[in-house]
């Protein structure tokens, strides 16, 4: 204080300028590093809709060019054409839909398990869930396979959606679980003085509060179910049954040449939803990890 | 004592429960019929897409067309191997699958595949009637255990005006692989900079069968019984290898090369944008010149050889059909074969995917209309004594893994010809003892439990 | 026990029950499974032989076995600590409060949403050595100093630290967490710091980061695990040759070869095991060492 004081208001008037230009230079180095970054995280998908628009023996010109002549919007039309995309849409879009209804439910009741009821070995069970994320996928592929095929479930949609209904993904519970660690004791403390059940507790008090996280493991397992292809390759055997992952291995041959162009396009369509979703979800979604209690 | 629920939340919930029992009922795929219309409904398994997919397509329908006792089901399947894998060791395979001939061994030592030759004996097929060496490639230890569908064969292709630009007569391809060297040499160009702009052949240039230069040197890969990878010829070849990396430099052939990758299919490859002057390939290329270079003059003839006079050197392989041991219905899958690989059948699909057939006999008028204008050498390399094939080796995946590791190594100037051709030796060798310890171990173990 | 702690005993069981009842089907058996084939001789065709610790015995003197675990490390200490400088730096960026975040929020996630197949050949033809953009870049800058772009995918030397560049871009997923993270930062730290005279590095390194210590513990042991496993992308790039030459024979790649392609699923369980108890042992010395350095504000 003494310091401000012996300050003429001169100095102070050049110390808010020099504050202020640093506060411009400051913003303006930031927008840089930010569009720099940002182009070069677009690059890539940019690439991929510019090579989407080409005719075939243009796509692997050198020097790249980015704006195509002619533009062939018709790659898309052949594209969805090429493979029976629609199909493949709508099945994928059952197995995801109905895959994540199930790992919401199963994963809020588990997590609430783990994390809002005090119970003996509690912690040491919920180790072995983390564990079972730590076992690399292709030795569990095939005793997996095995217990879908006494199912008689093999060639149907439900190995890929029911194992979701019994909270098997460890990411979505460890989540949730840090998740309601956050919500405070006093809330279910004074529903359970109002004669709740832990159900209760639960179901009015809990899981209202906790949407946004809820919305989180839904995206994720949306986004996953949407790009899973081992599963389906695995699972599936009717061709009418394929989901797009699936299908997009289809524009691919081994000696007959790839199109590149239609594949391209085939992929632009099959992130658009997904971008579309996570666009409009963003809110709810940053919220959902904000509260996640991921960083305390 | 459930909890009291708001009107949207039920209605929310119901229309979950809903979608659930859909889920569970409509959209499950419900063609897991026997029978279709009174026909018997055979699954067939195929890996081709694109315009090999169109091609036996046709042939499928034509086949459903003039019979009425069978329906085949043609499936197209990615990565066919391990689905392969999976449904026969599941239980439910397909009645009829197309493996790669190379993979057929693997397969067939598991005993995941049914033998063929009971039912060409009851259908009155002999295996005399293909091209032997298509008929060894799907043998295993004797046992047929494959039909060939779509054969091939490779050969040298080399461009003729880049040959009269270099002085050298467009009609006249090198006999001997010195020559071919000499003749590379004229054909190789650099700018200004000392960088690669024309390259007259190289190795690696497809690089698809790394594990097959040791036949034009009289090499062997498996040979009574026994690894043989570290024989004098197949030394020679890696040696003939390095010699192109030691000539135009390592880091310049990689550069100049990664611009090839994954550009097989397009204007952009070496071949076509007149890159590289000669190189392997197979029949199929062909069809990949009329797409995307009409314009090439290019020529074909049977790739030279190192050892004197072996003449007509090719690496022979092919797509196969066979039979997964607990298919529904064999004896209907095996009448679809019979179909397939009858000279009328073989001759749509071969036709339809630019590639000749696997039989003796062929019809003057499939060899006269192909459009490979050089179809007959590859039918006559085929039926060439020194047409060589992936070996009778139920580790051949570890093999050629191997092979290819040591390949790349030698090319890129990291390893030495004689220590590459070693080490393959030595690994593969351990690898072919294990594995000849388990399948005596489970000989062993079912020998005990037919007992 | 009490009757209170019975109670919740009964009550915690009851809740994580859906778990439970999925757990002998789809997580007990195909583990339990997966440590037997490891025992045996097994091939998927065929019936699993019991050979005992023979596998585990072979993986010792198996020179590939080596190799990609030393190109799994490779990757991941090369991977982690890039991944995790860009992602905080990119949050810092982002929580400067400019305008617009919510665009690059958008921008900086897109890429993690791409189905592998469709970002693996992408970017294959991006680093492609002769006529990929990358090159093209590259070499406007490097030819002058008269250094050649290296060739990527088709060099030993590079082609792990393209895959590792191709994976950093994925990290939108961390920076989002980041992000959140940082907004919950108390103001009142950094007003003080700023009364104090302190410059923005000595913030970033006495407040920011120690308040970040949860998110950064949560995203390494995530991001271990995720890279130790790393299958998908080389497999797609290199159509699962693992080359040139082994340089991208990736343990996870070489465990899938060695169970769907050399037909060996019982010495593809051996190595998963051991990856298990690798992840394990790690994840656990991170927890031991988070216990010094992670902060959590919530005391």
């Amino acid at each position: 204080m003494p310091a401000a004081d012996a300050m003429t208001s001169h100095e102070a008037a050049r110390q808010i300028a020099r504050r202020r230009r640093r506060a411009w230079s400051c913003s303006l180095a930031i927008h840089g590093l930010l569009l720099c970054g940002g182009f070069l995280f677009l690059f890539p998908l940019a690439w991929m809709i510019s090579t989407s628009l080409k005719p075939l023996d243009q796509t692997m010109r050198m020097p790249p060019q980015w704006i195509p002549d002619p533009i062939q919007w018709k790659n898309y039309l052949e594209a969805v054409r090429y493979i029976p995309f629609f199909t493949y849409a709508r099945n994928t879009l059952v197995i995801a839909v109905l895959g994540t209804l199930g790992t919401i439910l199963s994963s809020a009741i588990v997590a609430y398990g783990f994390a809002r009821i005090e119970w003996k070995g509690r912690d040491k069970v919920f180790l072995v869930l983390l564990a079972t994320m730590m076992v690399p996928f292709p030795v569990t592929m095939v005793p997996m396979y095995a217990v879908f095929r006494e199912l008689h479930w093999i060639g149907t949609y439900r190995p890929l959606w029911v194992p979701a209904w019994f909270g098997a993904s460890a990411f979505n519970v460890f989540l949730l679980r840090q998740f309601f660690m956050t919500i405070p004791r006093d809330l279910s403390d004074a529903a359970c003085i109002d004669g709740c059940s832990e159900l209760g507790i639960f179901w009015r008090v809990v899981a209202p509060l906790s949407r946004p996280a809820l919305a989180v493991i839904a995206l994720f397992h949306f986004l996953y179910c949407w790009n899973d292809f081992l599963g389906p390759l695995i699972y599936l055997i009717n061709q009418d049954t394929f989901t797009l992952a699936l299908g997009l291995q289809f524009y691919q041959s081994r000696q007959g040449g790839t199109p590149w162009n239609l594949l391209m396009a085939a992929s632009t369509l099959v992130v658009t939803p997904i971008i579309a979703l996570f666009f409009f979800t963003q809110r709810t979604f940053i919220q959902g990890i904000t509260m996640s209690g991921l960083k305390g | 004592m459930l909890p009291a629920v708001s009107r949207p939340v039920f209605a929310f919930g119901a229309g979950c429960l809903a979608l659930l029992v859909c889920g569970c009922q409509v959209l499950v795929p419900q063609s897991q019929d026997e029978y279709v219309n009174g026909r018997i409904r055979i699954t067939y398994w195929e890996k081709w897409t694109g315009f090999e997919g169109e091609a036996i397509k046709r042939v499928v329908d034509h086949f459903n067309q003039i019979q009425d006792r069978i329906y085949v089901d043609l499936i197209t399947m990615s990565q066919i191997d391990q689905k392969a894998l999976i449904a026969i060791a599941g239980g439910d395979p397909p009645d009829l699958v197309g493996l790669w001939s190379s993979g057929l061994p693997s397969f067939a030592e598991k005993q995941a595949l049914m033998p063929l030759a009971p039912f060409m004996e009851k259908a009155g097929m002999s295996r005399d009637d293909f091209i032997k060496v298509y008929i060894d490639v799907n043998c295993y230890r004797g046992e047929l255990y494959g039909l060939p569908t779509t054969p091939a064969t490779t050969a040298l292709h080399w461009n003729k005006r880049m040959f009269r630009e270099a002085g050298l007569d467009p009609d006249r391809p090198p006999r001997t692989l010195a020559e071919l060297d000499e003749m590379a040499a004229k054909l190789t160009k650099y700018d200004g900079q000392g960088h690669l702009v024309q390259l007259g052949f190289s190795p690696a240039e497809p690089g698809w069968w790394p594990w097959g230069w040791g036949f034009w040197f009289g090499g062997q890969l498996f040979k009574d019984d026994e690894i043989a990878f570290d024989s004098p010829e197949n030394l020679a070849a890696f040696r003939w290898i390095a010699s192109y990396t030691n000539r135009y430099g390592a880091e310049e052939l990689r550069r100049f090369q990664s611009g090839f990758s994954g550009n097989f299919a397009s204007p952009q490859n070496a071949f076509f944008s007149e890159r590289v002057a000669m190189v392997m390939q197979g029949v199929w290329l062909a069809n990949f010149i009329h797409q995307y270079a009409p314009k090439l003059e290019w020529a074909a003839a049977p790739f030279p050889s190192a050892a004197p006079g072996m003449e007509n050197v090719t690496i022979a392989d092919c797509d196969s059909i066979s039979i997964p041991v607990g298919a529904h219905h064999p004896d209907e899958a095996f009448e679809f074969i019979r179909y397939l690989c009858s000279q009328e059948g073989l001759e749509m699909l071969c036709m339809a995917q630019q590639k000749f057939t696997p039989l003796k006999n062929v019809s003057p008028a499939f060899v006269e209309n192909h459009p490979n204008e050089y179809i007959r050498l590859f039918i006559d390399l085929a039926s060439s004594p020194n047409a060589c094939h992936t070996p009778d080796l139920s580790i051949w995946f570890e093999y050629s893994d191997e092979i290819t590791a040591a390949f790349d190594m030698v090319l890129f100037g990291l390893d030495t010809p004689e220590h590459a051709v070693a080490q393959v030796q030595q690994r593969v060798s351990a690898i072919w003892k294990r594995a000849k310890e388990s399948i005596e171990r489970r000989e062993k173990a079912e020998g005990k439990v037919a007992r | 026990m009490t009757n209170r702690e019975r109670r919740n005993l009964r009550n915690g069981l009851l809740f994580i029950l859906p778990w439970v009842a999925g757990f002998a089907a789809f997580i007990a058996y195909p583990l339990g499974a997966s440590i037997y084939f490891s025992l045996c001789d097994y091939s998927v065709l065929k019936a699993p032989i019991y050979i005992g610790g023979a596998n585990y015995q072979e993986l010792a003197t198996d020179p590939i076995f080596w190799e990609s675990m030393g190109n799994t490390l490779f990757f991941a200490m090369l991977f982690l600590p890039l991944s995790t400088g860009l992602a905080i730096s990119l949050a810092l960026l982002l929580n400067t409060g400019v305008r617009g975040m919510a665009a690059y929020r958008t921008i900086f996630f897109l890429p993690s949403l791409t189905p592998m197949v469709a970002s693996g050949i992408l970017w294959m033809w991006m680093l492609n050595g002769e006529y990929g953009v990358v090159n093209h870049a590259l070499n406007y800058l490097l030819r002058p100093f008269g250094v050649e772009a290296p060739t990527w995918l088709q060099s030993t030397t590079w082609a792990k630290p393209a895959i590792v560049l191709m994976s950093l871009w994925g990290v939108g997923y961390a920076v989002v967490i980041y992000l959140a993270a940082l907004q919950d930062v108390p103001l009142q730290l950094y007003e003080a710091a700023d009364l104090d005279g302190a410059r923005w590095h000595s913030k970033v390194r006495h407040i920011t980061l120690p308040l970040l210590s949860p998110a950064i513990f949560f995203n390494v042991v995530m991001g271990l695990i995720t890279a130790l496993q790393i299958f998908a992308l080389p497999y797609v790039l290199t159509n699962g040759a693992g080359g040139p030459g082994r340089s991208t024979t990736f343990y996870a790649m070489y465990l899938y070869n060695c169970a769907f392609r050399y037909l060996r699923m019982g010495y593809a369980c051996a190595m998963a095991w051991i990856l298990f108890l690798i992840i394990l042992g790690l994840t656990l010395v991170i927890h031991r060492a988070s216990r010094r350095h992670v902060f959590y504000a919530g005391g």
